[in-house]
C-alpha cells in the first residue's frame, strides 16, 4: 500500500456524514486493496508516480473561479470549486421537473434513496472511485421527472486552483421518458490532483446526451469516471474529447441493464508532449437487444503515450445484441506510443459484434507533395489527418459545443510536430 | 539575355541522400524566360536535383549555394519556396486520398496569394479558374471532385500537375520526367501546356532521360548530367546527339567542365 493510499484513507476515516455507510464499505475494499503496480491488468501502461508524489492539498477556501465561456452555449451550471459545489453559480430556478441538490440537503426519504443508488451503478473494481466513494468533498444529486424534457444542458464543472486537491461526485437520474443533456468538464492549473466521477441512471425510455471533456494538461493529475445504466429502451448518446496531462484517467461503463437499449460512445484524443491519457472503455449487455456503438480516435505525437482499453461483455442472455467498436489512432512520432487493447468478451450464440484497432503513421510524402505547392506544414497536417476526428465532431449533437470544440482541437493538432 | 538578372544560380552544389552523396559540384545559371533541358543516365542525379530544389526531408545539402531571384533558396521551408515561385512537377505525384483536388487547388492558391499579400479569392471565382485549366489540359471537370491523383491513369496525374501549375503561375517550373509513362498524344497535350506557359518571365528545367519530349518543348540549352555533375552542356542540338550515341560515352570520356548555360 502506498503512501497516499494510506492517508486518504485515514483522512476518510474522519469524515462522519450521511454517506457514513457508503464510506466504510469503500475504505474497507481500499484497504484491501494492493497499489497497482506495472504488473496489474488495469494501471499497466499508466503508472501512479504523479500521484504518490502529488503535492496537491484539499484546499478549504473558494477561490472564485468560474466555467469557460462557450459562444451559443447557455447551460445550467453546476459548478464544484476545488471541491467544494458552489451553490452561488446556479440558477435560483431551474426548469420544471428538474431538480439538483447538495446531499446533505436532501430530506430523509430522499437520502435513503439516494444513499442507496450511491455507487450502484460505477462497479468496485475502479480503485480511484472508491477513493471518490470515500473522500467525495460534495455530492450533488440530479435529477429530472418522468416525461420531462429538460432543453437547457447541465453542464458540471469541477474547477481547481493551483496547488488543489478535490474529490466530486454527481448522481443522476433519468425518470421514464425524460431526456436531459449532461456536459462534464475539469478545469485545472497546475500541480492539481482530482478525482470526479458521475453515476447516471437512465430510466425506460429516456434520453442522455452526454459529453466529457478533460482538457487539462501539463502538471494535473485527473482521474475519473462517467458510468451509464440503461434501462429498456434508454438511449444515450456520448462524446468524449481530451487531452493528455502528466497522468489523466477515464473509466467508462455503460450497462445494458434492459432490453433494446441504445448506446453510442465516441471518444477522441490528442496529446502532445510527454502527455498520458488513458481510456478504460467497458460495455456490459446483460440484457438482449441491445445496441452499441462506439468510436474511440487518437493522435499522439512527441513523447506521448495513449493507453486505449475498450471492453465489451456480452452476457448468456443477451441475445441480438448488435455491438460494434472500432479504434482508429495517428501516430506523429517515433517515440509516442499507442497501447490499444479492444476486448470482447461473448457468451450468446446469437449477436453481431465487430471490432477494429488500427494505427497509422502521418503520411510525409503527402504532406511534403502539399508543402511543394506553398500549403504550411501545419495546414497540410491538417487538411489530411484532421478529417476522421472531424467526422466525430460533426457526430455532436450540440452545435454551440461542436463548434467551440472544433478551434481549439484543431490548432493543438497544427501545433504537433512530425518527428 | 545574357546581360540580364539571374533567375537561378546553383554554385558548386553538393547533396546526399542517407549518407550517400548524389549532387557532387553541380552549376547552372538560369536566365528568366529560358528552358533548359537536362538529360542524363539513370542515377545521374536528375530526380535529386529536383528534390533537392524544392526542400524535401531526407535531402541533405552538404555544399554550395542556391539563390532564385537573388534569395537563398536553401535558407527557405518547402512550402517557402514554392510561394517565393518555385514549383515541382512530380515524375509520381502523390495520391491524397480524402482531400479533393480542388480543395488542394484552392489551398495552394490561397497559401501563395497570402504570401504576396493579395486578395483571397472567392471560392466561386476559383472554381471558374479551375474548370478553364481543367478543360486546358484535358481532364474531365469530375477530376476536382476527385480525390488527389486518386485512381488518376500515369498521364491524368502529369496532366493534373500541369494543371497545378496553370493555376499557382510559377517563376521556375521543374519537370521531373514528365514524359515517362505517357504516350504520344497524352505527351502532346502536356508539352502543348506547358508551351502556352513559356513566357519572358517563366523559365523552365525539363528532366528527361529521352530526348522525345525535346521535340515538343524545345529547349534553348541542354545539360548532361551524370555522377552527380553537370559533365556538357550545348543548345538543342546536343539532344539529338545523345539520342544517336546513348549516354555509354560518359564512361569514356573524361568529365569536361561544364560550359556556361
Amino acid at each position: 500500500m502506498s503512501e497516499w493510499l494510506e492517508s486518504a484513507i485515514t483522512r476518510a476515516q474522519g469524515i462522519n456524514d450521511w454517506l457514513a455507510p457508503k464510506r466504510a464499505n469503500a475504505v474497507e475494499l481500499l484497504s484491501n486493496t494492493n497499489w497497482p503496480t506495472r504488473k496489474t491488468e488495469a494501471w499497466r501502461y499508466t503508472p501512479l508516480r504523479s500521484v504518490e508524489r502529488s503535492n496537491a492539498k484539499v484546499i478549504t477556501d473558494v477561490a472564485g473561479l468560474s466555467p469557460t465561456d462557450v459562444a451559443g452555449l447557455s447551460a445550467i451550471e453546476l459548478v464544484f470549486v476545488n471541491g467544494k459545489f458552489d451553490v452561488s453559480q446556479l440558477a435560483e430556478t431551474l426548469p420544471e421537473g428538474l431538480s439538483i441538490i447538495l446531499g446533505q440537503n436532501l430530506d430523509d426519504v430522499q437520502k435513503a434513496q439516494a444513499l442507496d443508488a450511491f455507487s450502484s451503478i460505477k462497479p468496485e473494481r475502479h480503485m480511484f472511485g472508491l477513493v471518490n466513494d470515500a473522500l467525495a468533498q460534495d455530492v450533488v444529486v440530479v435529477s429530472v421527472a418522468e416525461g420531462v424534457e429538460i432543453t437547457q444542458p447541465i453542464r458540471i464543472s469541477s474547477l481547481l486552483s493551483q496547488g488543489a486537491e478535490s474529490h466530486t461526485r454527481v448522481q443522476v437520474s433519468l425518470a421514464e421518458g425524460s431526456r436531459l443533456t449532461v456536459i462534464e468538464d475539469v478545469q485545472a492549473s497546475g500541480e492539481t490532483l482530482n478525482t470526479a466521477f458521475v453515476e447516471y441512471d437512465i430510466a425506460k425510455k429516456a434520453h442522455l446526451e452526454h459529453y466529457r471533456f478533460a482538457l487539462q494538461t501539463g502538471s494535473n493529475v485527473a482521474i475519473g469516471g462517467s458510468h451509464f445504466n440503461l434501462l429498456d429502451h434508454a438511449t444515450m448518446h456520448s462524446t468524449i474529447v481530451a487531452f493528455g496531462s502528466d497522468l489523466s484517467r477515464l473509466d467508462t461503463d455503460i450497462i445494458h441493464a434492459g432490453e433494446f437499449a441504445d448506446a453510442k460512445l465516441n471518444a477522441m484524443y490528442l496529446l502532445d508532449s510527454k502527455e498520458l491519457f488513458d481510456l478504460h472503455a467497458t460495455v456490459e449487455h446483460a440484457m438482449p437487444n441491445g445496441t452499441t456503438e462506439e468510436n474511440v480516435r487518437c493522435i499522439v505525437a512527441d513523447h506521448a503515450r495513449a493507453v486505449f482499453n475498450g471492453r465489451i461483455h456480452i452476457h448468456r442472455d443477451a441475445q441480438k445484441t448488435l455491438a460494434e467498436l472500432n479504434n482508429r489512432n495517428l501516430l506523429m512520432s517515433n517515440t509516442a506510443e499507442i497501447n490499444t487493447k479492444p476486448e470482447l468478451e461473448i457468451y450468446a450464440d446469437d449477436v453481431r459484434c465487430a471490432h477494429g484497432a488500427t494505427v497509422a503513421q502521418i503520411d510525409k510524402q503527402a504532406l511534403y507533395y502539399l508543402q511543394t505547392r506553398g500549403v504550411s506544414r501545419s495546414k497540410a497536417q491538417v487538411m489530411l489527418n484532421f478529417g476522421f476526428i472531424n467526422e466525430l465532431i460533426d457526430l455532436m449533437p450540440n452545435a454551440a459545443l461542436a463548434e467551440w470544440i472544433r478551434p481549439v482541437i484543431r490548432e493543438r493538432f497544427a501545433q504537433m510536430e512530425v518527428k | 539575355m545574357s546581360n540580364s538578372k539571374s533567375l537561378l544560380t546553383i554554385k558548386d552544389l553538393h547533396a546526399s541522400v542517407e549518407e550517400k552523396q548524389i549532387i557532387k559540384g553541380l552549376n547552372l545559371d538560369i536566365k528568366p524566360g529560358e528552358v533548359h533541358a537536362i538529360m542524363g543516365p539513370n542515377g545521374a542525379g536528375k530526380s535529386t536535383l529536383g528534390y533537392v530544389l524544392s526542400g524535401r526531408d531526407g535531402y541533405s545539402v552538404e555544399g554550395g549555394s542556391v539563390e532564385l531571384n537573388g534569395e537563398d533558396l536553401l535558407e527557405m521551408e518547402t512550402e517557402e519556396r514554392a510561394r517565393a515561385g518555385l514549383f515541382l512537377a512530380f515524375q509520381y505525384p502523390v495520391e491524397i486520398p480524402g482531400v479533393s483536388n480542388l480543395e488542394f487547388l484552392k489551398a495552394s492558391v490561397d497559401a501563395q496569394r497570402e504570401a504576396r499579400g493579395e486578395e483571397a479569392i472567392t471560392s466561386a471565382d476559383f472554381l471558374k479558374e479551375a474548370k478553364a485549366a481543367c478543360k486546358q489540359v484535358n481532364l474531365p471537370i469530375s477530376f476536382l471532385k476527385r480525390g488527389v491523383n486518386e485512381g488518376f491513369s500515369g498521364g491524368e496525374k502529369k496532366r493534373n500537375e500541369l494543371m497545378q501549375m496553370l493555376l499557382l503561375k510559377p517563376k521556375l517550373c521543374i519537370l521531373d520526367e514528365t514524359d515517362s509513362g505517357l504516350d504520344i498524344d497524352a505527351l502532346q497535350v502536356v508539352a502543348e501546356g506547358v508551351n502556352s506557359q513559356r513566357s519572358a518571365d517563366r523559365s523552365f528545367i525539363v528532366v528527361t532521360h529521352y530526348q522525345r519530349l525535346l521535340d515538343y518543348i524545345k529547349p534553348d540549352f541542354v545539360h548532361v548530367l551524370s555522377d552527380g555533375k553537370i559533365v556538357k552542356s550545348g543548345d538543342a542540338s546536343l539532344a539529338h546527339e545523345l539520342e544517336a550515341q546513348g549516354y555509354a560515352w560518359l564512361q569514356k570520356e573524361p568529365a569536361e567542365d561544364e560550359l556556361e548555360g
